[in-house]
């Protein structure tokens, strides 16, 4: 039945959105994790990453989760010479997460999510409807 | 006899069974075009309507192999028999992603409202059948 595949179909986009989700809670609740000790890295930013599938059971194209990516871009610099993990010249480098990034990232994968759902309230409604049929 | 409009095989049910079972291929695909909103890439399809002919047939015209016999197989093109068109679009992120997805909230909101109706007139023609029978009281 098609109504029952669009629904799974709606089902994997809410999957992906909250894995995206966790991503980016991982990368807002380490933005102050510095390094180790002096010479290591701090936390780099992770970025999550979408792959489309043609899912031959259901004929249609499905997303799934990628490999999740690291940010490339360069750490922040802060100058603490109080702290252990500073190096010779007191700087400290701190990870590369922008919180404005993470939240706007976070509103659109919220934004997706509640389209997803929306839709499979909206299926169900119409599988109600079919039913109603029987019932007149 | 001419008018057939009501019974399973006239064209009133007909015609309403084909146009449900277009909003029902056409809820999968606005369904893959949400799911797949962030996919770089992905170009979001829909789904041509039907054309309903006076005799009630339509939309479900696929080019198919003809069957000689009773016991072959069909071999056809899409099982709902619907085309599935490049819907037309007028905004692309750099990613290459040309959802918008309040165009097709709006559109599944649609769907959804014309399988409604659909769906009403299906079981009213029912009830009409139950008149005619006698039982329908």
């Amino acid at each position: 039945m098609d109504l029952l595949k669009s629904i799974a179909v709606a089902t994997s986009g809410l999957r992906s959105q909250s894995g995206r989700m966790r991503v980016i809670a991982e990368n807002v609740a380490n933005a102050d994790s510095g390094p180790e000790r002096a010479g290591a890295d701090p936390y780099r930013r992770k970025i999550p990453t979408f792959q489309r599938r043609f899912d031959r059971e259901l004929e249609a194209q499905v997303v799934d989760m990628g490999r999740v990516q690291r940010d490339q871009s360069a750490f922040r610099v802060k100058y603490e010479p109080g702290n252990p993990a500073a190096d010779a010249a007191g700087n400290v480098r701190m990870p590369n997460v922008n919180s404005l990034i993470e939240t706007m990232d976070m509103r659109e994968a919220q934004r997706s999510y509640e389209a997803n759902l929306n839709l499979i309230s909206s299926t169900r409604r119409m599988i109600q409807r079919t039913i109603d049929i029987l019932r007149a | 006899m001419a008018n057939s409009a009501l019974g399973t095989g006239g064209n009133l049910m007909q015609a309403l069974k084909t146009r449900m079972h277009f909003h029902q291929s056409r809820q999968k695909v606005l369904a893959e075009n949400v799911a797949n909103a962030d996919s770089p890439g992905f170009r979001p399809m829909d789904v041509k309507a039907p054309v309903i002919s006076a005799g009630g047939a339509g939309g479900v015209s696929g080019v198919s192999l003809a069957r000689t016999s009773a016991g072959h197989m069909g071999i056809g093109g899409r099982s709902d028999g619907f085309d599935s068109a490049r819907a037309r679009r007028f905004e692309t992120t750099p990613s290459g992603n040309a959802v918008n997805l309040e165009d097709e909230m709006m559109k599944v909101a649609q769907n959804q409202s014309d399988y409604q109706l659909a769906a009403s007139l299906y079981s009213k023609g029912l009830g009409l059948m139950k008149i005619a029978i006698g039982k329908g009281r």
